[in-house]
């Protein structure tokens, strides 16, 4: 009892750890520096510690430092306690979708079975769906309680555009399930064992609609209209500062966090690597003895997990600097009258074909 | 007279302008009519990150190994540590020239302070000799410069022209914008290059 309830903690200290510690922090700098390296600019280097720059790293920090001792402001006519309560809303979920995404295998170690995901629930990406869901309400409800103009323009173009990707998003990865008979992410995963199992080769269509779909989820470019800089100030948040505001931040980070994480688990082969076999893996590390080999082919498969991640993380933000945003009914009319019946007719084949096999 | 409703109009016979059987509609290509395959957006978003991604791992790699020998393609100037030698061209803040023996060569006509839209110069004349006049005040406000150059266009005696400065503009006082005439009197030798341009660029009306 005890030493599950350790590797509960671990785990999910390793994945809070993983996800608040570094991605949310290096996502902020990655995003600045990576534009600029797209576009042939330097980017951010000013930031030092003693004439050190560590390549703009150290701006993270320098932001962190001003947001925690700016101002916690909130406008005179605001609803206070749905203002506070917003940021949480939105932030909660982003860091609790992790849970049910396994980041590596089983393994025996010493005699005991680690698994590494940190709820193995039975519904599994419903679950995502769910936090998904809830999401809207942290950019609603900030849209709403700010009492601005520009801030309730954003929760309604958010709410609007979230709830109607939601349902396209959900159609697409149906398909997904129907072909491999389980909602487990752990089953899925394994089943990609198999190079030629891989979701993005059962459903290549189903992929390209759910990261659509995910993308509009998260309200980044080329989806931003809940933002739209040049339209809104700052959409839903505008009316906030500080601390709040860079929780709106984190979840954005961390929403793009799970999205690549989701998108690898289901469509990419999860934790394996392409023609490698979790058994072939174990005998490569067999010298190191039955529970070394065990540690390393779980460190190699946590890592190739990341690297899997780390490589949608660029991807989105290659696609957040190349688009420009879509306007608001070109939004709509995406959702409802493309990717919809898309994700339809994708269902309809795939049950056809899961029919007739 | 008939009135100029389009009904009535088009039904005369009185030909208004280029006929239009000679005139043929121009069909503007605004492009809304996409192929299917521009349509599909996940081609044409591909191919956007093509191009995207291709500066982007040429200067990783440039970044990661610097290219022995010629320098990495970035255009960015550091600023305070870097500066760019501006052309003659630029029209930075106006300066005024000085002679031989460092005195202004303005002899205080006045034809700067008339023509200056912003009121940006105010001179105080005075006489050295009978007959012979300089500035014995001249006052910038750079606050209300506009950067137009009217002032060295308009100058008979070369005496104000603009220069290649542009720092020192951004201070906290407004005061401190105001220069005088000792603040703004530069060698000859170093706005020559402003000097040869203007008398190039000028010299239709150099009378």
């Amino acid at each position: 009892m005890a030493a599950d309830l350790i590797e509960s903690v671990a785990k999910i200290l390793f994945i809070f750890g993983v996800n608040v510690g570094v991605f949310a922090p290096i996502l902020g700098w990655v995003e600045r520096k990576q534009s600029a390296v797209m576009q042939d600019r330097i980017g951010a280097n000013r930031a030092d510690i003693l004439g050190f720059t560590a390549i703009g790293l150290f701006h993270s920090l320098a932001d962190a430092i001003k947001l925690l001792t700016k101002e916690d402001f909130v406008p005179d006519n605001a609803s206070k306690f749905f203002h506070t309560l917003a940021p949480f809303i939105s932030l909660v979920p982003a860091i609790a979708a992790f849970a049910i995404v396994p980041f590596g295998g089983r393994y025996e170690l010493f005699g005991r079975e680690i698994h590494l995901v940190i709820a193995d629930l039975d519904v599994g990406i419903l679950y995502v769906f769910a936090l998904a869901g809830l999401a809207t309400y942290g950019t609603v409800l900030a849209g709403w309680s700010s009492r601005s103009n520009w801030s309730l323009l954003g929760g309604l173009r958010a709410s609007a555009q979230m709830l109607s990707y939601e349902v396209a998003m959900g159609l697409s990865i149906i398909g997904l399930i129907m072909v491999y008979g389980t909602l487990k992410l752990t089953e899925i995963g394994a089943i990609q064992e198999n190079f030629f199992r891989w979701g993005i080769f059962l459903q290549p269509v189903g992929f390209i609609i759910f990261m659509t779909c995910a993308i509009a989820e998260n309200k980044r470019i080329p989806f931003d209209i809940p933002e739209a800089e040049s339209e809104l100030v700052a959409g839903y948040f505008t009316e906030y500062s500080g601390m709040k505001f860079i929780m709106f931040w984190m979840a954005e980070f961390l929403e793009m966090v799970t999205i690549s994480a989701v998108v690898t688990t289901l469509f990419f082969g999860a934790w394996h690597i392409p023609f490698v076999t979790d058994a072939m893996l174990l005998s490569w590390f067999a010298p190191a003895g039955p529970n070394g080999a065990a540690a390393l082919a779980m460190l190699v498969n946590i890592a190739v997990f990341f690297a899997k991640v780390s490589f949608f993380i660029w991807l989105q933000m290659t696609i957040r600097w190349t688009l420009p945003r879509f306007r608001y009914d070109q939004v709509m009319r995406m959702c409802w009258k493309m990717l919809l019946p898309l994700s339809l007719i994708n269902l309809s084949i795939t049950g056809l074909v899961v029919l007739l096999r | 007279m008939k009135t100029m409703t389009g009904l009535e109009h088009s039904a005369s016979s009185v030909q208004v302008g280029i006929p239009a059987a000679i005139l043929k509609p121009k069909k503007v290509r605004r492009r809304l009519d996409m192929t299917l395959w521009e349509k599909l957006y996940v081609a044409e978003i591909v191919r956007g990150l093509v191009v995207t991604s291709k500066h982007f791992f040429i200067n990783m790699i440039g970044f990661i190994f610097p290219p022995a020998g010629k320098k990495r393609k970035v255009f960015t100037v550091y600023y305070p540590e870097e500066k760019l030698t501006l052309p003659p061209a630029y029209r930075g803040r106006p300066v005024l020239v000085a002679d031989a023996a460092g005195e202004a060569k303005c002899v205080a006509c006045g034809l700067c302070e008339k023509m200056c839209p912003a009121h940006a110069i105010s001179i105080v004349a005075a006489e050295k000799a009978p007959g012979e006049r300089y500035p014995e005040r001249y006052t910038l406000d750079l606050g209300r410069c506009v950067y137009c150059g009217y002032c060295e266009e308009v100058c008979p005696k070369e005496a104000i022209v603009m220069s290649d400065e542009y720092q020192g503009l951004a201070q906290r006082d407004r005061s401190r914008l105001v220069f005088e005439k000792e603040q703004l009197l530069r060698p000859e030798g170093k706005v020559k290059a402003r000097l040869t341009y203007v008398r190039r660029i000028y010299s239709k009306w150099n009378y």
